[in-house]
């Protein structure tokens, strides 16, 4: 078969309106908010070694992860026809607990399966010491339920042992077996688009095209990688704590151009620490994933040609290789946007027009438990926070968003108030926060909630003592902070806590603002070398 | 006399109706002023006779995308004057490390808090502080805003904090609009960002209708067309502008309902391609509705006919990327410098490749009043053919499939997607190339018949003089099935029906020409979508079967929740008929042969028959190939399909493989 340049652009298109078709399927019919209302999921089709052909992603974090759980999936469990294996084991394809992925097999009449559909979604609660799941942890097990993979679905039956078993151990039983059947759901959409896909064109030219699209998108990678001046890069910047007293946690990286190549070698990094900060290796991938797919300034499958080009050098028992049985519920959220910060700081240095000043770098996880008077049932909240994004050599940074390794919705207030008892008494730009510059860092958000019951609250953030840098002169962004105010009395809070609330209690949220770009007044844009200070 | 008039980018079109005589009349028009070209027109074909006008204006659409709106002022509740501008706190474009957000509607200096709260149940939990109100209409006053926008949280629950400060800005002279009458829905970004574009939209809006008013004749009477596929009166349009919003492509889907409806086809799907992209919308019966609908980065809330727009059309460029694909548009060539045939253009696009398979006819492009190059396109196809080892002609059919691929993904988008099956559609094909491509898009998606409508250039005019005036209403009363009986529902609607007869009866409706119909917004319980359900004795039931429908799944052990109640309020007016040909022969006439030409299907040359498409008959029958021009498009019939004209003219391709 030979590769046509008109075929290559309609499989481009076939084979995103399958994982964008599921994501539709899963994201309507799951039940939590959390996965509906802020969509943090991700759905993907897999060739038949578990080589990723397209991923609709709504959450980058999930982009290097989702590779690694069908290659558990394959080797640990033989699948046949109209099984499902689910997984959150991070030292199995996972990444943190809540981080829940279901795979399938696409049978096309051959004895193995042809292809794998997957998709990935982030669970309010999988137990664990505490109510959300995203714990001040200390072990993975103190995070939530361990799933090696299994098989969920067995000859097209959810096997109701395994359901039962999973639900027992969870807080919120009847939301997730809502959440599972969605994304048993978002496969079967996808099993069926893939069938008849291979209906319409026969395996032999749907098998020969999804190669061709790893090719297709690792040329444009490599195209891109070019574009950037040969040398080696060194970049590094810390991690606030781990929440037990480690402060400083750094992430340190060498990246080297030579050609079409790129390596990113983070072996400097600190060794893996007690709190939850740990990232597994899928981290580390799915932010250098990120950067570069970012890099790439047009319209590619995100699969993996995309890695090829690049190599990513990490030592296990890292930060950003973390071993079992660290515990990582906050290196997802947390280390992984660092490690962008890194990746951005060291290629900054190379192409100082492209790369903008650091982002808040955190996603302000703030879960919030207890029993709801109006109902007298539990509930559990989790939301995480926008903030500043940093400014760029043609603007300023925005203001109140998401950056990078995620982009999930926020909860309406109405929709809080009418689902918790909260009453949000503030939900407002940080102005002022962004570094100062030639353009300035976006500014970070105030939300405050005043507790109408007593409940407990678990925060995990980062920024809140190491700024976010600006770049070639622009000023830092300013730090964010966590504030309980009791009685009138505001206490500030350190970056991770876990704490008991009472009725009345107000809990404030303070994000960072991103950092700032060039000097102010200098209006030459002249952008040489850059030190970053730490 | 009933006249449609439709303001595009490029033209203005006008249709009407005089007792039996129809007729069009097309116009440049004229966008530093939209009331010339209508005025101009409107004098034209009626002159002094007494008019009934519906009329179709982009004034607000353009205003929002053009960011020329009324200086607009937004009253909150203190510590939330910035949730317009936070949203949903996403990013539209995942990788753009650079992403800004669209220009802010309204500026942080223009918004205001003031002290006050509303709780979910509707209790006031702080009164509002009027003393910090009259200050911040003092500021407003001061800050010359032209239009204010106010939106407290949970005002649809108790909307008197609202209601007292448009009391306070009595007769300041600034437009106001309060967000639990816009949009009397939960969500408080969503209600507040329908709520301002109304308020930026509302001043321009009725100066422009107040300037057409002052120059139409004593008698005459001006409705405009909504998103929501019905008309309403000028005056309401300038209370509600919002509800006129990306009305533009509404016309064409309520043409083809009503159209579909004479010619026997209630299930439809509309495809209108146009030069730079290409609308798809499903008629399933009625048209589907969505209140999911955003423009220029903000979300605009009120029901709207559910149409699916894609980047592809005639104009859209084809180009091969670093990686060796061959992407067609979004980049369009747009009206200047245009396609390549067209005489100035440098680069392929979708039209060159129809003109260079033969499937365009230069003479009768535009009743031939356009010249098309066809000699320019040799050097440009065989130069891009050589850079991806295809031979010109497979780079021109490639180009199409390509674009085909695009429309049809958008297709899936609102069928397959929201599970329905498009082989039990007809494809409702127009616009300018929606007959070149409607056969092959068909093919694709196994649409077993295309219909082309008559003047299929302008069915946006024509669907606006055969629309109902609608009137839509809703409000949210998060129920759920057991704190909820059937008689509390009556209750709820109740309100709503007044208002709607109301307001109907204000447009003029005698109570029997005007239809309730009432729609309940239900989810399950946790879910943080609504579906639409038409509410019937038995709407739980009717939910669980049409959330299986759309999401592949039931659960009756699950809680269901009734969040908003709708209703829509539709007066039916006197509608144009059309008359019905007579039969005649299968052969069409010797008259209607314009000759015969070679055209590329298939990577074959086919000697294909050029038929003059106002000379066929009802009953006459076209196998393909054969190609059918007429002023302002062009029907491709392939080798694949089997066309006849049916009694009203329109033209039926069935797919035969």
């Amino acid at each position: 078969m030979k590769e046509n340049p008109i075929l290559l652009e309609v499989f481009k298109n076939r084979f995103s309106s399958i994982s964008e078709e599921m994501g539709v399927t899963l994201n309507r019919t799951a039940f939590s908010p959390n996965i509906k209302e802020r969509r943090d999921s991700s759905c993907a089709i897999f060739d038949r070694d578990g080589a990723m052909i397209a991923q609709a992603a709504h959450i980058p974090v999930h982009l290097g992860s989702m590779p690694m759980s069908v290659k558990s999936a394959i080797e640990n469990v033989a699948m046949e026809d109209r099984d499902m294996v689910i997984l959150n084991d991070p030292f199995k394809g996972g990444t943190h607990l809540p981080d829940i992925t279901v795979v399938a097999p696409v049978f096309a009449g051959e004895k193995a399966p042809s292809f794998y559909v997957a998709n990935r979604a982030h669970h309010a609660d999988v137990g664990g010491m505490s109510a959300g799941s995203m714990p001040l942890s200390t072990t993975l097990f103190q995070e939530g339920i361990i799933i090696p993979p299994l098989k969920l679905v067995e000859k097209g039956t959810i096997d109701r042992k395994l359901m039962s078993f999973l639900l027992n151990n969870v807080r919120t039983p009847k939301e997730r077996e809502g959440d599972f059947a969605a994304q048993i759901m978002g496969n079967i959409t996808g099993i069926r688009r893939t069938r008849e896909l291979i209906e319409k064109y026969s395996l032999k030219t749907v098998t020969f095209y999804a190669k061709r699209l790893m090719e297709y998108a690792e040329r444009v990678t490599r195209h891109m990688i070019t574009e950037i001046p040969d040398g080696t890069y060194t970049f590094e910047d810390f991690m606030d704590d781990d929440g037990f007293g480690n402060a400083k946690v750094r992430i340190h990286l060498s990246v080297t151009i030579q050609g079409d190549r790129a390596t990113l070698d983070f072996q400097k990094s600190s060794p893996q620490v007690e709190g939850s900060i740990n990232g597994v290796y899928a981290i580390t991938l799915s932010a250098v994933l990120y950067v570069f797919r970012a890099l790439v300034n047009q319209d590619i499958p995100t699969n993996a040609g995309v890695l090829r080009p690049i190599t990513v050098l990490t030592r296990r028992g890292t930060v950003v290789d973390a071993q079992f049985p660290a515990a990582v519920a906050g290196g997802n959220v947390e280390t992984s946007q660092r490690i962008v910060d890194v990746i951005l700081g060291a290629l900054a240095q190379a192409l100082p027009e492209r790369i903008p000043a650091a982002s808040q770098g955190t996603m302000n996880n703030v879960t919030i438990g207890g029993i709801d008077p109006r109902k007298g049932i539990p509930f559990a909240y989790y939301e995480t926070i926008g903030g500043g994004m940093g400014a760029t050599a043609e603007s300023d940074g925005e203001s109140g968003v998401h950056s990078h390794m995620t982009n999930t919705l926020n909860t309406p207030i109405e929709a809080l108030e009418y689902s918790y008892p909260f009453l949000v008494t503030e939900y407002s730009i940080r102005r002022g926060t962004g570094g100062k510059g030639l353009h300035k860092g976006g500014d970070g958000i105030v939300r405050e909630i005043h507790l109408q019951s007593d409940g407990e609250i678990t925060v995990l953030s980062e920024r809140r003592s190491l700024a976010p840098y600006g770049l070639h002169g622009g000023e830092s962004g300013t730090v964010g902070k966590n504030v309980i105010v009791r009685d009138g009395k505001a206490m500030e809070k350190p970056g991770k806590f876990s704490s008991a609330l009472k009725k009345d209690d107000i809990v404030r949220i303070k994000t960072p603002g991103g950092g700032g770009y060039g000097e102010k007044g200098d209006r030459s844009q002249e952008t040489g070398g850059m030190e970053h200070r730490a | 006399m009933i006249i449609g008039v439709d303001t595009g980018g490029t033209f203005t079109d006008f249709v009407f109706k005089k007792e039996d005589q129809w007729g069009v009349y097309k116009l440049l028009s004229t966008p530093d002023n939209p009331a010339r070209a209508v005025l101009t027109g409107l004098d034209h074909v009626g002159g002094k006779e007494k008019q009934q006008i519906i009329h179709g204006s982009t004034v607000a659409t353009n205003a929002i995308l053009e960011r020329k709106g009324a200086r607009t002022a937004l009253i909150t509740n203190k510590g939330f004057e910035d949730v317009i501008e936070i949203g949903r706190q996403n990013r539209s474009r995942l990788y753009d490390l650079a992403y800004r957000r669209e220009p802010q509607i309204v500026p942080p200096d223009l918004r205001f808090g003031v002290k006050g709260r509303v709780l979910s149940t509707g209790e006031e939990h702080a009164p509002l502080d009027a003393e910090e109100a009259r200050k911040v209409i003092k500021q407003i006053e001061r800050s010359r805003a032209q239009s204010v926008a106010v939106c407290f949280i949970f005002s649809f629950a108790n909307p008197s904090h609202e209601e007292k400060i448009k009391e306070l800005l009595g007769n300041t002279g600034i437009a106001v609009s309060l967000s639990h009458e816009i949009l009397a829905e939960f969500r408080e970004f969503e209600r507040t960002s329908t709520t301002v574009l109304n308020a930026y939209v509302v001043p321009k809006m009725h100066n422009y209708l107040g300037k057409l008013m002052a120059e139409m004749a004593e008698g005459n009477s001006l409705s405009i067309m909504q998103s929501n596929g019905g008309s309403i009166s000028a005056e309401t349009a300038m209370q509600e502008s919002v509800r006129t919003i990306l009305s533009g492509p509404a016309g064409g889907v309520v043409g083809g309902l009503e159209i579909g409806k004479i010619a026997g086809h209630t299930h439809l799907i509309t495809f209108d391609m146009g030069g730079t992209s290409t609308d798809v919308s499903l008629i399933d019966g009625s048209f589907s509705l969505t209140v999911e609908s955003r423009i220029s980065g903000y979300p605009l809330k009120v029901p709207m006919i559910d149409i699916h727009t894609v980047g592809a059309g005639g104009g859209s460029i084809a180009a091969v990327d670093v990686g060796g694909s061959l992407k067609v548009g979004p980049e369009s060539s747009g009206a200047d410098p245009g396609p390549i045939c067209y005489g100035k253009g440098e680069q392929i696009t979708v039209t060159d490749a129809n003109l260079y398979l033969g499937r365009l006819i230069p003479e009768h492009f535009l009743g031939g009043t356009m010249k098309l190059q066809r000699n320019r396109l040799d050097s440009f196809f065989q130069q891009m053919a050589q850079k991806i080892g295809l031979s010109p002609m497979e780079l021109a059919e490639g180009i199409l499939s390509v674009a085909n691929t695009a429309m049809e993904k958008a297709i899936r988008v609102i069928s397959v997607e929201k599970g329905y099956d498009p082989r039990e559609f007809v494809l409702f094909s127009f616009g300018g190339a929606g007959g070149m491509h409607g056969a092959f898009l068909a093919r694709l998606l196994n649409i077993p018949k295309v219909l082309v409508p008559q003047n299929p250039g302008i069915l946006s005019a024509i669907g606006m003089i055969m629309a109902d005036v609608i009137k839509d209403y809703s409000f949210t009363v998060m129920r759920n099935q057991l704190n909820c009986t059937a008689d509390q529902l009556s209750d709820f609607f109740e309100d709503l029906e007044k208002r709607g007869l109301k307001d109907l009866s204000k447009e003029g409706f005698a109570k029997k020409n005007i239809r309730l119909e009432r729609y309940l917004d239900m989810r399950y319980e946790g879910q943080s979508y609504e579906i639409i359900v038409p509410l019937e004795a038995n709407y739980i039931d009717g939910f669980h079967t049409l959330h299986e429908k759309t999401y592949g799944y039931r659960n009756e052990d699950k809680m269901v929740e009734i969040v908003n109640i709708r209703l829509r309020a539709r007066g039916i007016p006197a509608k144009p008929r059309f008359q019905q040909a007579k039969k005649v022969k299968r052969q069409p006439s010797r008259k209607a042969y314009l000759g015969e030409r070679e055209v590329v299907f298939d990577q074959k040359k086919r000697k294909t028959q050029i038929i003059a498409r106002d000379r066929l008959l009802n009953g006459n029958r076209i196998p393909g190939p054969a190609i059918l021009v007429e002023y302002s498009s062009t029907i491709v019939i392939p080798p694949f399909a089997d066309a006849h004209v049916d009694e009203y003219g329109n033209v039926i391709m069935e797919i035969v493989d």
